[in-house]
């Protein structure tokens, strides 16, 4: 039985953060009616995972800690009555502090949620109000300890890097204090100015953020801080306890098969690659016909995958594995790549592992100067 | 009344933005040759860019019927002429086709530089005269004051010129009545050898060279075996005509008076110079037309393709456009930094601007230009002399006994309330003050020697920004002068990029070098190793500046499975590469060198 990924996507929030290009509607009113949407498209999905077992779910927005845990229980009922889903499987959610409570947490763990993410960014309220966030370094800490309490075992905080006007400092004290709770997992990110949102049409905002050296340091003091503290890179910007890895995620940088449900999902399943319109309203009005609401829908060729594989792989600290490479694609991969690695090679951007390549953290630095120039996104390019 | 009486060639001079393409636009509708609705916007101005540019660049012609008072239909030909300094020889070779000009000045500006330079112009080719007050429905007009300045500042009566508003076409039939009363008619002889003036061609792809004579004297016609007399070509004529307003008619024959063109199977403009004379190939006029100089260009520039395989399309498309441009000169240059390209003359930065944006907009090619310069004489040691139109090709500077550099001049006119600050501007760009006379109480006319290599840069943008647009300029070449001049040269990761060399006078060298490197400096993106940037003379140093190493780029995250925008982000990375160009070691995109050539003062 092959193993497959199910993304949720819930657009909503209770308010938009300033950078956030993610697709969310603030209006909750149309919580419910979306809900059944969902249903009835995770249904209409029942046939084609016959041959697949699922062994991550994972429910993203958005906020999917709006909902309730009865509308979270409905939602999951449907993908057990459609999927098989496997008893060991990882099933997420994230939350955001200051929307969880005691008994939507322990209704969220009944529902058979085994793993949350929870939105912090960071720890330092000044910087928490000018990234327009709805919560208090309080609010997480209390949210933390509640879900603890209720029994999660397996949590992972988003912390924010190269926000305008943090210091290398307050990244520290951030990391110190998240660490010191515990958590099994950090996802630790830079701040990009997104071109449709209100900070990057803000060039205040611009003038404000780190300097390139500044987030240099930042993101290589950080990986040291979160490294000795036993939390190891696995990818660009996630961090793990050993063996707390997140399952699902890996599934995308594995080139592994995901369904995606709601507006804004993306989807690879059957070789195929397919998203849906970012448009709540068409969804709810015909959720279960898929071809209606694609947005984009191919089947990449070989190559296309090969490429793509490689841009993935090496996110991971554990970078292309050659010998996979070649079974996948049918393609050398020290042929195709060698000539055009070598000046990374050779400053130690890129490093040769057992197996094959990987990023050094200098090279994950400049990882899409790196990838841009090696990789040869044009179909006919030999 | 014989053919040649009711005949009147003339052509429209102003200073510019002083109206003189809708007075055109009019007298193309009062004559009836054009309705109000079938004219778009000007006809005359032809070109996009004129358009978007609001000036003229090259002269065109149209034949005009006229009805006047005295009951007899008469034949206008207007002539119209370029209105920038930058095409001077242009404006007068097509003065030379008439027998007058209209002189219009705005009612609310009065008479400035280039009025007086075409109107000197006109005078030199013998031209009559009729001066039209223009922009008379303006609340701001001095219809009195105007005419008097005319009188005083230029010399000619204006007692009773017409005043008219070319925008609501008031008092323009004063005009036309005008140019049958005051301008001569043609007086050639008709059966003399053939005697026509070149004073415009533009290559047609399907006739080859259409050419804009004057018939002075004898005449024309299919089957003529003519002969350019300064060029020595010679053709068989295929066919003559004249220029309507809507384009090409035919007719039997050109004969002396008529302004006409002529096709004859002609491959490039450079068989028919503006200013050459047509003959017949048995039986030469016993004159040519004096005057005649092929145009030199003044200002000198690299060309290239930001794609080097472009290189070869950019030439197909500079042998094009000389096709029609016999001022636009090119030879193949290269460059260690830009590789394979073009050094190009122009008449002057307008000209140059122009042909760039041309080049860019009509072929489609993405161009790398490098900064201007003009041409410096140069006298070795061994008392060799050499012009220098390429900083590249500067000698080093114990290979030099005496360097000079072309100055022109300059004449500048003012409201007096600028002259303070117009004269500290000629003096930052070491302008040598002659002189200064009042034209009236208001304004004043500035004289001052300049170099040309500091006004070929933003001089007009700098006069326009101290004058609140109203200051004028106009000049003209006025051989060299001996200058202390240095080669500033570039160096990027330690290495001279010659395409950004440039000469610069010895007491300037220290500001600019400072501001180029700190130019490249916001412009050369961060490479995988530390690039400095260093400014030198000879082998010194002046100015240096330092792009640290790339250590961070944009880690977008990558959740959700939106693998495809990545993936495009990348690619779009690529790309963006991909036009950058190597010089040396370092990677800089095109646009760079644009930066480094706007960079001039304030």
């Amino acid at each position: 039985m092959d193993k497959l990924g199910i993304y949720i996507h819930i657009p909503f929030c209770v308010r938009k953060c300033a950078y956030c290009d993610f697709y969310s509607i603030e209006d909750m009113d149309r919580r419910t009616a979306y809900v059944e949407a969902l249903v009835s498209q995770i249904r209409s999905f029942r046939s084609m995972g016959t041959r697949h077992v699922v062994d991550s779910v994972y429910i993203g927005g958005g906020t999917p800690s709006v909902l309730s845990g009865e509308e979270m229980g409905r939602i999951l009922a449907a993908v057990r009555s459609s999927f098989s889903v496997s008893r060991e499987a990882e099933i997420t959610a994230e939350a955001n502090p200051g929307t969880l409570d005691t008994s939507k947490l322990s209704a969220y763990r009944e529902a058979g949620i085994n793993r949350l993410s929870i939105g912090l960014q960071s720890a330092d309220n000044g910087e928490l109000k000018m990234l327009s966030r709805i919560h208090t370094r309080e609010d997480f800490e209390s949210s933390f300890l509640l879900a603890r309490l209720e029994g999660f075992e397996n949590i992972n905080v988003d912390v924010m890097y190269a926000l305008p006007g943090q210091s290398e400092d307050t990244l520290a004290a951030t990391l110190d204090y998240v660490m010191a709770l515990e958590p099994e997992h950090i996802s630790f990110y830079g701040l990009k100015l997104e071109p449709d949102t209100p900070f990057g049409r803000d060039p205040g905002i611009a003038a404000d953020v780190p300097s390139e050296d500044v987030q240099y340091e930042m993101y290589l003091s950080a990986a040291k801080k979160m490294e000795d503290a036993g939390f190891m890179q696995y990818e660009i910007s996630n961090f793990a306890k050993l063996g707390m890895e997140c399952r699902h995620n890996l599934k995308y940088w594995s080139c592994e098969e995901y369904l995606g449900f709601g507006p804004g999902a993306y989807s690879f399943f059957g070789g195929r690659m397919f998203s849906y319109a970012k448009d709540i309203t068409r969804f709810i009005a015909m959720p279960e016909d898929s071809v209606a609401l694609f947005e984009e829908n191919y089947i990449p060729t070989d190559k296309e995958l090969a490429v793509q594989y490689v841009m993935l792989g090496f996110r991971l600290k554990r970078g292309i594995d050659t010998a996979e490479y070649e079974a996948r694609f049918d393609d050398d991969f020290d042929m195709r790549y060698q000539e055009k690695m070598k000046p990374f090679l050779l400053k130690k951007y890129i490093l040769k592992t057992k197996s094959g390549y990987r990023l050094s953290k200098r090279g994950m630095l400049i990882s899409n100067y790196i990838l841009s120039e090696i990789l040869d996104f044009k179909e006919d390019a030999e | 009344m014989t053919r040649q009486e009711k005949i009147r060639n003339f052509s429209i001079i102003a200073h510019i933005d002083h109206g003189k393409s809708t007075l055109a636009d009019r007298i193309l509708e009062a004559t009836r040759s054009v309705s109000s609705r079938e004219m778009e916007q000007q006809l005359l101005d032809n070109m996009d860019i004129e358009r978007e540019r609001g000036i003229t660049i090259k002269a065109r012609a149209v034949k005009l019927n006229y009805e006047a008072k005295d009951g007899e239909t008469y034949e206008f030909n207007l002539i119209d002429t370029p209105g920038h300094v930058d095409f001077n020889y242009e404006v007068s070779r097509s003065l030379g086709a008439c027998e007058g000009a209209l002189l219009v000045v705005d009612a609310t500006q009065g008479v400035e530089a280039q009025t007086l330079a075409n109107t000197y112009l006109a005078l030199e080719n013998n031209l009559e005269i009729v001066p039209v007050i223009n922009k008379i429905d303006l609340p701001s007009a001095d219809i009195e004051g105007v005419r008097r300045e005319i009188e005083e500042v230029i010399g000619i009566p204006a007692e009773d010129c017409p005043a008219v508003s070319a925008k609501t076409g008031l008092n323009i039939g004063d005009v036309l009545e005008k140019i049958v009363s005051d301008i001569p008619a043609p007086r050639g002889d008709e059966t003399a050898p053939l005697k026509a003036l070149i004073f415009d061609s533009y290559y047609d792809s399907y006739r080859g060279v259409v050419v804009y004579v004057r018939v002075k004297d004898g005449s024309v016609r299919s089957g003529s075996k003519i002969k350019m007399m300064n060029t020595g070509a010679q053709f068989d004529v295929v066919e003559v005509g004249v220029m309507s307003a809507f384009g090409l008619v035919p007719t039997a024959e050109l004969s002396a008076g008529e302004v006409g063109y002529i096709t004859a199977s002609i491959k490039s403009v450079a068989d028919t110079r503006v200013g050459d004379t047509v003959t017949e190939a048995e039986r030469q006029t016993a004159e040519p037309f004096p005057g005649f100089k092929p145009a030199l260009p003044m200002v000198f520039a690299g060309i290239y393709p930001a794609d080097s395989a472009k290189y070869p399309d950019l030439r197909d498309a500079l042998e094009k456009l000389r096709l029609n441009d016999a001022a636009l000169t090119f030879e193949p240059e290269t460059s260690a930094a830009l590789g394979f390209g073009f050094r190009c003359g122009f008449l002057g930065l307008l000209h140059m601007e122009i042909i760039a944006e041309r080049l860019e907009r009509e072929f489609g090619l993405d161009l790398v230009t490098t900064a201007p310069s003009v041409i410096y004489k140069v006298t070795y040691k061994n008392g060799e002399v050499k012009y220098i139109d390429n900083p590249a090709n500067y000698p080093p500077a114990d290979e030099i006994a005496l360097a000079e550099e072309p100055v022109v001049k300059g004449s500048i006119i003012t409201p007096t309330e600028y002259v303070g600050g117009i004269m500290e501007l000629c003096k930052e760009r070491r302008g040598i003050f002659v002189d200064m006379k009042y034209l009236d109480k208001t304004r004043v006319e500035l004289h001052y020697i300049l170099p040309l290599g500091e006004i070929v840069y933003d001089f007009f943008d700098a006069l326009k920004s101290r004058s609140k647009g109203y200051a004028s300029l106009d000049y003209e070449l006025d051989g060299y002068r001996e200058s202390r001049l240095v080669k500033l040269d570039i160096l990027l990761n330690m290495e001279v990029v010659d395409a950004l060399s440039f000469i610069v006078h010895a007491d300037k060298a220290y500001a600019r070098g400072r501001k180029i490197v700190e130019a490249l400096k916001e412009n050369i993106p961060r490479q995988l190793f530390e690039v400095p940037i260093q400014a030198a003379i000879g082998g010194r140093v002046i100015a240096r500046e330092t792009v640290k190493a790339m250590r961070k780029d944009v880690l977008a995250k990558c959740y959700g499975g939106d693998i495809t925008r990545k993936k495009k982000l990348l690619e779009k990375q690529k790309e963006g590469k991909k036009r950058m160009r190597r010089l040396g070691s370092v990677e800089v995109p095109p646009e760079t060198f644009m930066a480094v050539l706007k960079l001039d003062d304030e």
